[in-house]
């Protein structure tokens, strides 16, 4: 491991330290930043960034220390370093921009007092007589970036500084250009200022954070970047710059100073108004695109520039690709929201559909864990938000380094939730993954989180697997990249679970004869709480000889003790509910997605008591949807008297019967798992 | 009648700690023997920083006056006191005219591992074009900075630069204290609080055991706020207590520094020996001082400290016999060697 220090200790310094060590570790090092070193109040992003390179000392792994910046050192690194009491086979270096021989002289002997040995010193000038920033600590060389041919319609990123997104005209101008048929248009600008271009009527352009992704991912994503401004916008943006011009793509210097062409990079003089881009895009950049990112990466000036000759000098090897073990591409389903059943259940009949199902994983919450595996598929555990965690995102930092731990270049992701989280959306940029989104539909109003439609960016495809009934498809978009699947819904296996058989088992698991059954899966408690209904069930159906009630517990649900207390009310924990249901008399269910459709779809007669909590979907109008056809009862779950009048009915008027009767001869869409396995079994290739 | 010598001495008075000190006993020998005229040198160096305090009691003693960047300083010798100190300049406007060029080195031009210790050809280069001299000289203060200074010299050519043929010592003048009659385990250790002066932390275990009767650290600064927890140390900030109370809490000096730093004289061991007790040190650093200091490694300290509790008469012994070769820098021999080394300073002119 090579650990990054900086001389000073500043906001700038450990923005410097972050940026180095990650541009190490995209070239295959394993590279890190003490814990101990990160200062107070990062932002939410900066915490996602620096998640992966935290290193925790002392660290055995430890063979390289760099002292970046190491013109200015503080009395606070020296006792740092001083305090690691390194291994004398750990390599220290510093390298720096000494002004003068005293300067590295000075810093040396600093550095070697606290250590008890002399650093290798690198004097960045040395190795770059012309960067891209005089005033730079990380040593600021191209390092990242991989060609790759020109796409048909290139992805534009183009810096925008703050001051300039507050002038009245370039939001308009921006708006115009993403227009423009021939490339894809995209915003780097700071965090602040993507939040006031979403909250304007611009909303709809691509804006990315500088901070959102390493500049390696950005590196990866664009084809052209122009930056705009008076001068090169700090370290992060110098490095993308660099890394573009390495991987032979195009960087169109507009700021004010020709800042970029003024130092010799191998940049185009782009306009340094932004209205005049789109022309010069047009008819100066992309019919010349190929060659001009050919000429960049033959430049003198790059070579100059990249990071080959500081590992001369470190004696750093990069570690060849063939010394990670080999395996094939993995498709890996992450369903995540609530505690994520229900996605997990959606994403597991998908992957049993696809043609590669050994190369099927998951990462699932614990609560899913079980189910998953029950079907085939390993699961790689994720961790559950928490109030008690110091962050309402913490979690998410954790499986965002889980997530990228297991997954590699090539591999695919599926993710089903409403809200695609940053561990997430930031894996499948970082690690370059060909991503689905199976985005089922029926979203409350304004449910669908702005931050999520942002990212819906990230993936190659959304899929959206339907409603039964038309009326509910109201999908979030019809883009291109949208393709609309029947609803995926679980098939009950002929494998001897008839219903007759299971009742007569059910009898003599429980020991109790009857001639009625029973189901009731009322959600996992975690949206609502439905222990009134529930005991008003338990309550009423005591009452009848002959019936046996089984109360369907979800993993992870809270069940309350007094449902453990009735004679015909039996909790169980089971992974076979959609059985239960179909040898039941009655079921009564939550209308959420798989449940629904499970009822619809296999003829059972159900009373729904919808849920709704502000992160679900609309059950509502789902299981209303299914009354007004006479397909199923809908009862609210403050409607206990007709809840009572309705499993009346249902068990001794007959209403079991007609619904029953009324399911078999209604027409439903063809399912669309294998649709939707499809969808993904081409990602990557489109 | 001859005519008494004009002396001028060239200096940052600001310097803290060695430098100041061996200044402050060296005027008040030359002051006896020629003119003397002090002539500061602002260096960025010491920006914001006041006259060292021993320096300024030498210079109220003697009457003499600090004359703060003169830009012409003329005198039969001049006398440039640690040229370190010009190692931030880029310029230095002075003109100095003189027959006899003394630069005093002070500060080691290389470090242990041949690493130059500072831009020492920035100095002397700075140095060699303000003056006009028949002779330039730089002057070792011990045997080690000599060698550093030959090697520098030899390995970047000495120009206009010859080097004096003794070592221009520090003078050694603390009172001299009888040693105990029976030394006990008490240990301990004085220097400034800089990383430099102190070894690594598993060398300082070795040399300040728990099985010691006492570990006084004075100077220990860096370890009061750290994360290194010894409780049979015993911390003092630097300055924070008398040296002479220090020395009377201990009966071995026990001298380690970084292995990437040392001292070039060690003023710091003279005082302990003086005081009556054994001082225990790296060769190199011991060799300033022949066997008056006992030349050891970390590793090896208990044993010489249980050696000599075990025959307090050759703690004795030794304690007395370190203490009469400090004879070797006492002021009188100062004063000898100034006056072979200034009147045999005239050279071809340079």
């Amino acid at each position: 491991m090579i650990l990054i220090e900086a001389g000073e200790r500043s906001e700038k310094a450990h923005d410097a330290k972050v940026l180095f060590a990650s541009q190490l570790a995209a070239r295959g090092y394993a590279a890190g930043i003490d814990e101990a070193t990160i200062p107070d109040g990062l932002d939410r992003n900066q915490k996602y960034e620096i998640a992966p390179l935290l290193v925790e000392m002392p660290e055995q792994t430890v063979r390289h220390l760099i002292i970046i910046g190491a013109e200015t050192i503080s009395d606070e690194t020296l006792m740092l370093i001083r305090g690691y009491a390194l291994d004398p086979s750990v390599q220290v270096a510093a390298t720096g921009r000494f002004s003068d021989l005293q300067v590295l002289a000075a810093s040396r002997a600093k550095i070697a007092y606290a250590i008890g040995r002399e650093p290798t010193m690198i004097d960045i000038a040395d190795i770059n007589a012309r960067p891209l920033m005089d005033a730079s600590i990380s040593p600021l060389l191209a390092v990242g970036g991989n060609a790759r041919p020109v796409p048909a319609r290139p992805q534009v990123f183009v810096f925008v500084p703050p001051e300039m997104i507050e002038e009245p005209m370039t939001l308009p101008i921006l708006s115009a250009m993403d227009q423009l048929p021939g490339v894809a248009l995209n915003l780097i600008t700071t965090g602040k200022s993507k939040e006031q271009i979403r909250a304007s009527r611009h909303g709809h352009l691509s804006v990315f954070g500088y901070t959102e992704m390493t500049t390696t991912a950005f590196a990866e994503l664009a084809d052209i970047v122009a930056f705009f401004g008076e001068s090169i916008p700090g370290e992060r943006m110098a490095a993308l710059a660099l890394d573009m011009m390495r991987a032979g793509k195009v960087v169109i210097d507009c700021t004010g100073s020709s800042a970029f062409v003024a130092r010799g990079a191998p940049a185009l003089r782009g306009p340094a108004d932004l209205a005049a881009l789109p022309n010069y895009l047009d008819h100066t950049v992309l019919i010349n695109l190929a060659e001009i990112g050919k000429r960049a990466g033959d430049s003198p000036w790059l070579n100059g520039n990249s990071i080959e000759r500081l590992e001369k000098a470190l004696g750093l090897r990069p570690s060849l690709p063939a010394e990670t073990p080999a395996r094939r591409p993995m498709t890996v389903f992450v369903p995540t929201n609530g505690n994520g059943l229900g996605h997990a259940q959606r994403c597991s009949l998908i992957a049993a559909e696809m043609p590669a199902r050994d190369d099927c994983v998951f990462a699932a919450f614990p609560s899913c864990v079980s189910m998953v595996e029950s079907k085939g598929f390993a699961c790689l555990p994720l961790v559950q938000r928490s109030d008690d965690h110091p962050e309402e995102y913490a979690n998410d930092v954790l499986n965002y380094l889980r997530l990228r731990r297991a997954v590699r270049p090539g591999d695919r992701l599926v993710f089903d939730g409403g809200y695609v989280f940053d561990s997430i959306y930031r894996t499948i940029k970082e690690k370059r993954l060909s991503a689905a989104w199976i985005r089922r539909g029926l979203w409350l109003p304004g449910q669908m989180n702005p931050v999520s439609l942002d990212r819906e960016k990230a993936f190659e495809a959304v899929i959206v697997p339907t409603e039964a009934f038309e009326e509910l498809n109201t999908s979030t978009g019809y883009g291109r990249n949208t393709h609309h699947v029947g609803p995926v819904v679980q098939q009950l296996s002929d494998d001897g679970t008839d219903s007759e058989a299971l009742r007569a088992r059910l009898a003599d698991r429980f020991k109790l004869k009857f001639d009625q059954l029973v189901v009731t899966m009322l959600g996992g408690g975690v949206a609502a709480d439905r222990s009134a209904q529930l005991q008003t069930l338990c309550n009423l159906l005591e009452r009848r000889d002959g019936c046996l009630h089984l109360i369907v517990v979800w993993p992870g649900s809270r069940v309350s003790p007094a449902v453990y207390g009735w004679k015909r009310s039996r909790p169980v924990q089971t992974k076979a509910a959609l059985a239960l249901a179909a040898a039941a008399d009655l079921t009564v269910s939550a209308a959420g997605y798989n449940s629904f459709h499970e009822i619809l779809y296999h003829g059972i007669p159900a009373i729904f008591v919808p849920q709704m909590a502000a992160y679900m979907d609309d059950q509502q109008r789902r299981a209303q949807a299914a009354a007004d056809r006479g397909l199923a009862v809908s009862v609210l779950a403050s409607e206990m008297l007709l809840l009572e009048r309705e499993v009346t009915a249902f068990l001794d008027k007959g209403k079991a019967a007609d619904i029953r009767k009324n399911l078999k001869s209604i027409a439903l869409p063809a399912p669309g798992n294998a649709a939707a396995a499809a969808l993904i079994g081409r990602l990557g290739h489109e | 009648m001859r005519r008494r010598q004009s002396l001028a001495y060239v200096i940052d008075p600001r310097f803290p700690g060695g430098t100041s000190s061996a200044v402050a006993q060296e005027l008040r020998v030359t002051a006896r023997k020629a003119d003397v005229s002090i002539h500061a040198a602002a260096s960025r160096m010491f920006s914001g920083t006041e006259i060292a305090p021993q320096l300024k009691d030498v210079l109220v003693d003697l009457g003499l006056t600090v004359n703060w960047n003169s830009r012409t300083i003329a005198a039969d010798t001049v006398i440039i006191h640690n040229p370190s100190f010009l190692k931030f300049e880029k310029i230095w406007d002075v003109r100095i005219i003189a027959r006899n060029l003394i630069v005093v080195a002070h500060e080691n031009f290389l470090r242990p591992g041949e690493v130059e210790a500072f831009d020492v050809g920035r100095c002397l280069g700075l140095i060699d074009r303000a003056s006009l001299s028949l002779a330039k000289t730089i002057a070792p203060i011990s045997p080690h900075n000599r060698q550093g200074v030959t090697r520098w010299l030899a390995s970047h050519g000495a120009g206009p630069w010859r080097i004096a043929a003794e070592d221009w010592f520090n003078i050694c003048a603390f009172p001299i204290e009888p040693p105990v009659e029976r030394p006990r385990d008490r240990r301990g250790r004085h220097s400034r609080p800089g990383f430099e002066k102190f070894p690594s932390l598993a060398d300082m275990d070795l040399c300040f055991p728990d099985h010691a009767e006492s570990n006084v650290i004075l100077g220990g600064d860096t370890f009061l706020g750290g994360d290194t927890h010894r409780p049979h140390w015993s911390l003092h900030p630097f300055r924070a207590i008398d040296v002479a109370e220090f020395f009377g809490m201990i009966d071995f000096m026990v001298y380690f520094t970084a292995p990437t730093w040392r001292e070039s004289f060690g003023r710091v061991l003279a005082e302990a020996i003086a005081a009556g007790k054994v001082v225990i040190s790296d060769a190199g650093t011991a060799a300033t001082f022949s066997d008056a200091v006992v030349a050891a490694t970390p590793a090896e300290v208990d044993g010489i400290v249980a050696a000599f509790i075990t025959d307090p008469a050759s703690y004795r012994r030794h304690v007395r016999k370190a203490q009469s070769r400090l004879k070797d820098f006492a002021p009188d021999a100062f004063e000898r060697m100034f006056e072979r080394l200034v009147a045999t300073g005239l050279g071809a002119a340079a």
